[in-house]
């Protein structure tokens, strides 16, 4: 379970992040929606602690973000925007490096490793070098690899950005299985259509503020609008960033 | 265990799972690869190929029995012929005179003419001084010299003997004219006679050094920012510190190895190399001894190119300030060709100098103090940790994402 308390982050002048709350439930899906730049990005990457807040504090499975970060690191599978592997790596070998440095080994992590390779559907190239490998089949790695250590929380950045329809059903499933399976699923995505098929809650963020958010039959009513692109719209203040 | 064990025990794990990776990334590195065979290959090479030149022309210009004639035109022989059978004697070939003496010299064709005066025969018999003229360049260099020079001592020696035999007929001891003699011994050992060769040595063996970990420092830090996968990485339960002090080990380590592939390859090729008047023994503890007194410079190396990975945020800025990083270890070892200081007190603290006096008195077979190699080894340790403590307070900021 994520909680998230008034989280605020300035770069200079810029507020990217400016007093964000939510929850974020386990056994849910919960999304983070909003137009590009709107603080999305850098809300999920001080939950992943590579970023400190500037104020506000936020909690993963009890955890404080600031003063605990290796449990809380323990406690969370991350796919970050853009995420890369290592080229001269087999893909195995790259989701064993993940494994190994969240404390597993021996014929676990490979039970492990081919578990995940059968649900994202890599054996093709499992045991390939990953130079050369499509932004498909990289992203199935570093979703792999994220996933690697069973995490409690799964964090994911844009999880569909160059995925083709096939790899992005597939990615749909995984996280339903996260779902049912109790995990709490917290992604960022600014395409409406993929948020309003998956997640059981959403969270609007726009300029670095939480416009709206809620179960999507929660938004509709609260916005009175008949559709959630409608509701969206209406919370955001603008069509802007909108696909 | 305790809980605090295991926290440890895993905290370690991390470090060492990182190493790993990074070795094995590295290996697969074609580039790696590539610079440390350059180091075996390259090294002995270019130090087999200076000493067999050395060797050669110094023996052939040198050396009277093995000598080749050295070719000498002469015009007027024939108002000389003791002279000319003296010069035969002492291995110069004398030639027909050229057509144009000045031409032949400037064109390079030959190095010396000389010109007997038919004067020279009556000037010698009234044991007057008797002229000889020796036409040469004078801006012609190094070995091509020898000729002029075998040519001149020659010719002093027989003026030498003929002023003996003249004050002996005359009844007058010839030590007379000789207020000082010279006597010169010589106490250096054969291997510091080549110290012009062995001088050039610790440059290569030092910028190998830095070659050998260089990719790999730019890669897993740099790089790995470039290509989206840093970010990952530091999610995961590993603190920062450990994360780069893998990295750096990882440096380290592929720089020691270079390091070694290439002390071991000089030593097995100066034992099959094909010249004798030289010889540079590297035995087995030489061998060690240079490998531990030059480890503390190998962490000099890998922190300084890990700081540097540190703060570029791509592979190519990196490699655009490497030139840079490389000359900062070569600038003390310019002073050492130039000034060819003894190790003290006042050098044995400068990291890259210190080891590269390490380096050519081990090599001419001599030993430096074992405070100025400890000196040398502490300092360059704890340059090594400044260093690598800079890297790790830039690699917490935040920035560091790019």
């Amino acid at each position: 379970m994520i909680k998230v308390d008034n989280l605020s982050k300035y770069f200079g002048d810029v507020k990217a992040v400016d007093g964000v709350s939510f929850t974020a439930e386990d056994g849910k899906i919960t999304g983070l929606l909003g137009p590009n730049g709107a603080g999305k990005s850098t809300t999920l990457r001080m939950l992943y602690t590579v970023f400190k807040p500037d104020s506000g504090t936020a909690s993963i499975d009890g955890h404080d973000i600031q003063k605990n970060a290796l449990q809380v690191k323990s406690n969370i599978g991350v796919l970050t925007h853009g995420a890369g592997i290592y080229e001269r790596l087999s893909a195995r070998e790259n989701v064993r490096y993940y494994g190994q440095l969240h404390g597993l080994g021996g014929k676990a992590l490979d039970t492990r490793v081919d578990e995940l390779a059968e649900l994202l559907d890599m054996q093709d190239f499992l045991n390939r070098r990953a130079k050369g490998f499509s932004q498909g089949q990289k992203t199935k790695v570093a979703l792999a690899r994220a996933l690697i250590h069973s995490p409690k929380n799964v964090l994911l950045d844009e999880p569909t950005n160059g995925l083709d329809i096939i790899a992005t059903r597939g990615l749909r499933t995984v996280i339903s299985r996260l779902k049912d399976a109790g995990h709490c699923v917290l992604f960022s995505s600014h395409i409406m259509q993929e948020v309003a098929a998956l997640c059981d809650e959403i969270v609007i963020i726009a300029g670095g503020t939480v416009a709206a958010c809620g179960s999507p039959a929660r938004l509709l009513s609260d916005t009175g609008e008949h559709s959630l692109e409608d509701a969206f719209v209406k919370a955001i203040g603008s069509e802007e960033g909108l696909i | 265990m305790t809980t605090a064990q295991q926290k440890s025990a895993h905290k370690f794990n991390g470090l060492w799972t990182v190493f790993k990776k990074e070795v094995i990334d590295n290996l697969r590195d074609k580039r790696t690869l590539t610079t440390i065979a350059a180091s075996v290959v390259i090294t002995p090479i270019i130090m087999i190929a200076f000493i067999w030149f050395a060797e050669k022309t110094v023996k052939e210009e040198t050396d009277p029995v093995t000598a080749t004639a050295f070719e000498l035109p002469v015009i007027g022989a024939e108002h000389a012929p003791n002279l000319m059978d003296w010069l035969r004697n002492n291995n110069v070939s004398i030639l027909p005179a050229p057509e144009n003496a000045e031409e032949v010299i400037k064109s390079g064709e030959r190095r010396v003419v000389m010109v007997i005066k038919e004067n020279f025969p009556e000037a010698f018999e009234k044991a007057k001084t008797a002229p000889v003229l020796l036409i040469h360049d004078s801006s012609i260099s190094g070995l091509e010299q020898l000729g002029f020079v075998t040519v001149k001592n020659a010719l002093r020696t027989y003026s030498g003997r003929i002023g003996q035999l003249r004050l002996e007929a005359r009844g007058i001891n010839p030590e007379i004219t000789r207020a000082i003699q010279v006597n010169v011994s010589d106490v250096a050992t054969p291997e510091s006679r080549n110290a012009k060769i062995i001088g050039m040595m610790p440059y290569m063996i030092i910028m190998f050094i830095m070659a050998g970990g260089m990719y790999l420092a730019i890669d897993s830090t740099a790089g790995e920012r470039e290509k989206g996968s840093l970010e990952s990485l530091l999610t995961l339960p590993i603190t920062r510190n450990h994360l780069l002090i893998a990295k750096l080990l990882a440096t380290a380590f592929f720089s020691a190895l270079t390091l070694m592939f290439m002390l071991i390859s000089l030593s097995l090729s100066m034992q099959y190399a094909p010249v004798d008047a030289f010889t540079i023994n590297l035995s087995t503890p030489k061998l060690l001894h240079i490998f531990v007194t030059c480890l503390p410079f190998v962490f000099v190396a890998s922190s300084m190119l890990i700081l540097l990975a540190s703060f570029t945020k791509s592979y190519k800025e990196a490699q655009s300030y490497l030139s840079f990083v490389m000359l900062i270890p070569s600038m003390p070892l310019m002073l050492l060709m130039f000034l060819s200081p003894e190790a003290s007190m006042a050098n044995m603290w400068v990291p890259s100098l210190s080891q590269a006096l390490i380096i050519v008195e081990t090599l001419k077979g001599e030993t430096i103090p074992v405070h100025l190699t400890a000196l040398s080894m502490a300092v360059s340790l704890a340059v090594s940790v400044i260093l690598a403590s800079i890297a790790i307070k830039l690699y917490q900021r935040e920035r560091i994402l790019g």
